[in-house]
């Protein structure tokens, strides 16, 4: 159940697209957001939906492994889609009941929504999917290095976020172990009211907060040990180097989203 | 001594299915533990001894295979499978990690308040089985956290132990003990088993350990069930032992470098005891090189 979540979870490749530089995968990552949410017709949409696809096969990561991510949101995609599909106006009128009515734009607004968000969410996945946690960290330091004009520490955050995904595992392993512990000696989670399963909890977060306080010491020692400062003066083993195969896929990235800018000008915006 | 209390039949258990990651954590593993038994369950780490004893008292459901307990399997009524767990009670590795309450009485009690005790029943067990670890009663308002590595050990078993089980089931008891503390919980789970008549299993990659204490030996091996058999029998296999990456007890493995030099001795030898007799009919009888 707990070990479903699919937050910083790599799956191995060689591919082309997990050779990528983590850098550039953030970038078009991040462009691809904004791409997503400047589809005005179908047509653009097409056209995203087109490269997303191309990604998941370059990245030759099994496609049920998108679908899987796409469970935890259907909730929020079904939501926004009935939302939409009642509170849109404009277009015909398609039904009538009372206070409710059904537009045809409202429709095609829901369905357009619909596909944006699972566009979304797939896209990050591909970053996630082909990138090693602390590869994304590391990208996300060089990314934000610019900061350090402003006083801010880069290299600090970017060490907590490797920290803290690093524990990600390790945590949920604890979480479980502490569970069937609790659980031999008769702690029920499953059943009861809704504060009584609450309450089940106490006797699961109290020892993980401790022993994730344990750990943080520990850490903290041995960061202590090898003589950590933090980010001054500190080199990498491993350099990030821009290869040509990453310009060529950012030049592509970059026409398709010229693609989409132009093919709103042309054919108009629906949305 | 001939009703068995816990038994597996074809019992196989099959993490992530279907994926990539596929992995036989246990295959078709049959056996019977007959009641009052201390049982060892010895295997190299990755040989499927915690999954195994996961199946003893349902945190875990085989993907195939039945586990009878009385001769009764336990998923019969899956809403029954709390009380199975009071049956048959597990205390993990390292469980000084699984104290939260704030005082050592309230966690002991936790167990027994789940069984829906009387408060006069909780209180009973608490005191009993405290003074059974060998800490005395002021302990019992101390909180868990202020105590030391092996205390919180004990107090944690005791937690187990208040819930009275018929079966115990102690994963790697003495793991990360100095050797005192090994030899106190060793001592412990054996005095338990005397006093109360219950079968006890313990978990533990010390073939020395095991060997103080136990009555029959389950030796794992890459999924398999190797041996299960009297100590006795399970050491006479010493040479195989070895090959599975099990540290021998010393006195075997010098007996097993003696037959490799020649000599005549059995090398199913563990304790001082033995060695002392079989020296000296090596001695007598004179067959040297």
């Amino acid at each position: 159940m707990i070990s479903d979540i699919t937050i910083g979870q790599y799956y191995k490749g060689d591919s082309f697209v997990h050779k990528m530089d983590p850098r550039i995968k953030i970038l078009i990552t991040v462009l691809f957001l904004v791409m997503i949410f400047m589809c005005k017709n179908f047509l653009s949409l097409l056209l995203t939906g087109v490269i997303v696809a191309v990604s998941i096969l370059a990245s030759r990561v099994p496609f049920r492994m998108f679908l899987k991510s796409l469970k935890p949101i259907i909730p929020i995609v079904l939501f926004t889609a009935v939302i939409n599909i009642f509170y849109i106006g404009g277009g015909k009128e398609l039904l009538s009941l009372g206070f409710i009515t059904v537009t045809s734009k409202g429709i095609f607004t829901a369905v357009f929504m619909a596909v944006r968000i699972v566009l979304l969410i797939m896209s990050s996945s591909i970053l996630t999917y082909t990138t090693v946690p602390t590869m994304l960290t590391d990208a996300i330091e060089k990314l934000l290095s610019p900061l350090k004009i402003f006083h801010i520490q880069v290299h600090t955050l970017a060490m907590m976020m490797t920290l803290a995904l690093r524990f990600i595992p390790t945590l949920i392993e604890e979480i479980e172990r502490i569970m069937n512990a609790q659980k031999a000696r008769g702690a029920d989670f499953e059943n009861g009211s809704l504060t009584e399963r609450a309450k089940a909890l106490v006797p699961v977060l109290i020892p993980l907060f401790v022993s994730a306080f344990r750990r943080a010491y520990e850490l903290a020692f041995a960061m202590n040990c090898r003589c950590y400062t933090g980010g001054e003066g500190r080199t990498r083993m491993k350099q990030m180097k821009l290869k040509a195969s990453d310009f060529i896929a950012f030049a592509v990235f970059i026409a398709g989203f010229i693609g989409v800018i132009m093919i709103n000008k042309i054919f108009g915006v629906v949305i | 001594m001939s009703i068995s209390i816990l038994e597996t039949k074809n019992l196989t258990h099959v993490y992530s299915k279907g994926t990539t990651s596929q992995v036989d954590a246990i295959r078709d593993i049959s056996l019977k533990i007959e009641k009052g038994e201390l049982v060892g369950i010895i295997g190299h780490t990755g040989s499927g001894k915690s999954t195994l004893i996961q199946h003893f008292n349902g945190l875990l459901k085989g993907t195939s295979g039945t586990v009878l307990l009385d001769g009764k399997d336990i998923w019969e009524d899956k809403s029954k499978i709390r009380n199975v767990r009071f049956r048959v009670g597990i205390c993990f590795q390292y469980p000084e990690y699984q104290l939260f309450e704030d005082t050592v009485y309230k966690d002991i009690a936790f167990g027994p308040t789940n069984m829906k005790l009387s408060e006069n029943e909780i209180d009973r067990r608490v005191r009993s089985v405290i003074s059974f670890v060998g800490l005395d009663e002021s302990y019992l308002d101390k909180s868990p956290f202020d105590l030391s590595g092996g205390e919180k050990r004990r107090v944690a078993i005791a937690g187990v132990m208040a819930m009275e089980p018929d079966v115990l089931i102690l994963d790697e008891p003495c793991a990360g003990l100095d050797p005192k503390g090994r030899d106190t919980v060793l001592s412990l789970i054996s005095d338990y088993r005397k006093n109360t008549g219950s079968t006890v299993l313990v978990v533990s990659h010390s073939m020395e350990d095991i060997s103080k204490i136990a009555t029959k030996v389950l030796v794992m091996n890459e999924s398999r069930l190797a041996y299960y058999d009297t100590v006795d029998a399970v050491f006479s296999h010493s040479e195989e032992l070895k090959n599975m990456g099990l540290n021998i007890p010393v006195i075997t493995s010098l007996f097993l470098k003696l037959k490799e030099k020649g000599y005549d001795v059995n090398t199913d030898v563990y304790t001082l005891e033995r060695a002392r007799d079989e020296l000296l009919s090596l001695l007598k009888g004179g067959k040297s090189e």
